[in-house]
């Protein structure tokens, strides 16, 4: 990392810092979009790390569900406070991904896709039905850290300079050799010695692991879930999205691209009151048209770099 | 060494009861019509497909069961006919590749990329390390199939088909670098379909057709065989009517 760029990511770290203590005086509004903003980057890095290994997956809400509901249910149910039982969420998820990797291992591409889907949906139906979990009408799950929302804040934050710290190292040691061999041809990269299963599964655990806490935060933040939001395709359609718009297989893309994407949603919305969406998707689509290495890619290309 | 190989898919067989010795230190080729089960014998030996019925011994060892990458570990390199680059990486990185997961015992980032570069030096691909694979001619991407293969370290390296496509001066040098790599201890087991350059490396050579090997020698003398010659040519040509 040269200095300047060091330089430019602690002035970032301090504003972002700052920002609640700010926000919170002057416009609460800020601070809630400032919370879902980094909700959606967690979200998506945290894709992108498994894509990084070739499985794009449709299943991060199922993660992301998970974490909500496993959090939310060992609160109610179990009296455990909340923090550890955050941790019980991710750390569930984290396992849930284990098996389904190990059961998808053979699936490629769209295929793959699909069964993360199957999934994903399974445990939505499941969830509606279950009397345990709340059914169609979900759960009111109690506040992280007594509700103040600068904590909160700061707490999400956390958790995405984690994720962000995660995925730099993995792009900068021998886990970037690993993935993008077996990404690019899993027969090759295992006849050069790579344990593809070993890292394929590796990928979906930590993805999932921070899918999961961050549907727990969710939770916990909002107070309440139910199947149709925690389970919901917005979801897992968003996760991939963001580091499509802002660059595949960087740290900084899926940032930028979450970014980016809810800033540009808010203010479509307030300008304009109708079919706001539209134009949203107009966006979108030129974006991925015209940038194939997404926002990031085109900072790259003028900065002459090639990974970021 | 291959005791009684078989592999099918659906009813076509492919490989049928293969025996083949190699010895250490050999240069031994395949050779047969397309459609003669070579490539399927080289998915076998490097652990792709799993064998119907027979046995796999790399240095008096039945390796038959071991997935692909422990038999890398174990020392078996190789090239893929239809050239496979990571297309998202250099041609160093490529290589890395190799050098990092090649061996049992883990390298670090620094020595992987001092030794990757060696080997890049060895086949010829030194003045392309930096660039993408996107671009590179096929004399350079065959070329970047051997150094990844070599940077695995093998004892035993498979060729599948590393001189198609080169033009005579390429093959020329293919010839000369798989002679080096041979010189400095790897046992080298190819694939071609060029004949000059497997008559002037090969010092045994084994014929296949139809999954069978109809034929093994030197290269004068399996040229002699009728059963070669028929293979080859067709029956008209080979035997009287």
């Amino acid at each position: 990392m040269t200095a300047g760029r060091g330089i430019s990511l602690a002035v970032a770290l301090i504003l972002a810092v700052a920002f609640p203590f700010w926000a919170n005086e002057a416009q609460p509004y800020y601070l809630q979009i400032a919370i879902n903003i980094i909700i959606f980057a967690v979200l998506a890095l945290s894709w992108d790390i498994l894509a990084r290994t070739g499985q794009l997956s449709l299943a991060h809400a199922a993660f992301y569900g998970l974490g909500a509901y496993t959090s939310a249910l060992l609160t109610l149910r179990a009296g455990l406070a909340v923090i550890p039982a955050m941790l019980a969420g991710a750390l569930l998820a984290a396992i849930v991904a284990a098996g389904l990797g190990v059961l998808t291992l053979r699936l490629r591409g769209i295929y793959f896709a699909i069964a993360t889907l199957a999934f994903s949906e399974t445990l939505r139906v499941t969830t509606n039905q279950l009397q345990f979990t709340g059914a169609a009408t979900g759960l009111v799950a109690p506040p992280l850290l007594g509700g103040q929302r600068v904590v909160q804040y700061l707490a999400i934050l956390t958790v995405l300079v984690l994720v962000v710290l995660v995925s730099w190292l993995v792009n900068r040691s021998r886990l970037y050799f690993a993935f993008t061999a077996i990404r690019t041809n899993e027969d090759v990269a295992a006849t050069m010695g790579v344990d593809v299963v070993r890292y394929k599964v590796f990928a979906f655990v930590v993805s999932a692991f921070f899918a999961g806490i961050t549907g727990a935060y969710y939770a916990h933040v909002f107070l309440f879930i139910s199947p149709i939001e925690a389970y919901s395709l917005a979801v897992s359609v968003g996760a991939l999205v963001a580091p499509i718009f802002g660059g595949l297989y960087t740290t900084a893309g899926p940032v930028i691209g979450a970014v980016a994407l809810r800033l540009v949603e808010e203010f479509l919305r307030s300008a304009i009151r109708s079919g706001y969406l539209i134009i949203y998707g107009l966006i979108l689509a030129v974006v991925i048209l015209y940038m194939p290495s997404g926002l990031a890619g085109v900072w790259a290309t003028m900065r002459g770099r090639r990974r970021v | 060494m291959l005791e009684g190989l078989s592999r099918s898919f659906g009813g076509l067989v492919a490989v049928a009861e293969l025996s083949l010795a190699v010895e250490e230190g050999q240069i031994y080729a395949m050779i047969g019509p397309n459609g003669a089960g070579k490539s399927t014998t080289f998915n076998l030996i490097s652990g792709l497909l799993a064998p119907d019925a027979g046995r796999i011994l790399f240095g008096g060892r039945d390796i038959t069961a071991l997935p692909a990458a422990p038999r890398t570990h174990l020392g078996i390199g190789r090239t893929f006919q239809v050239m496979q680059p990571f297309h998202d990486m250099t041609v160093l990185e490529n290589v890395m590749v190799g050098e990092l997961f090649g061996h049992v015992v883990p390298k670090s980032l620094e020595a992987a990329r001092r030794d990757a570069e060696a080997v890049c030096a060895l086949v010829g691909v030194e003045p392309l390390m930096d660039r993408t694979v996107q671009g590179l001619g096929v004399a350079d991407l065959k070329r970047l199939e051997m150094a990844r293969a070599l940077a695995t370290h093998p004892r035993l390296l498979l060729l599948d088909e590393v001189m198609a496509g080169l033009t005579p001066s390429e093959a020329q040098h293919a010839v000369g670098v798989i002679r080096r790599i041979r010189d400095g201890g790897v046992t080298v087991l190819l694939i071609d379909h060029v004949m000059s350059s497997v008559r002037d490396l090969a010092e045994r050579v084994a014929v296949l057709n139809f999954g069978r090997k109809i034929a093994e020698g030197s290269f004068a003398e399996v040229a002699q065989e009728p059963a070669v010659i028929e293979a080859y040519l067709g029956e008209e040509a080979g035997s009287p009517p």
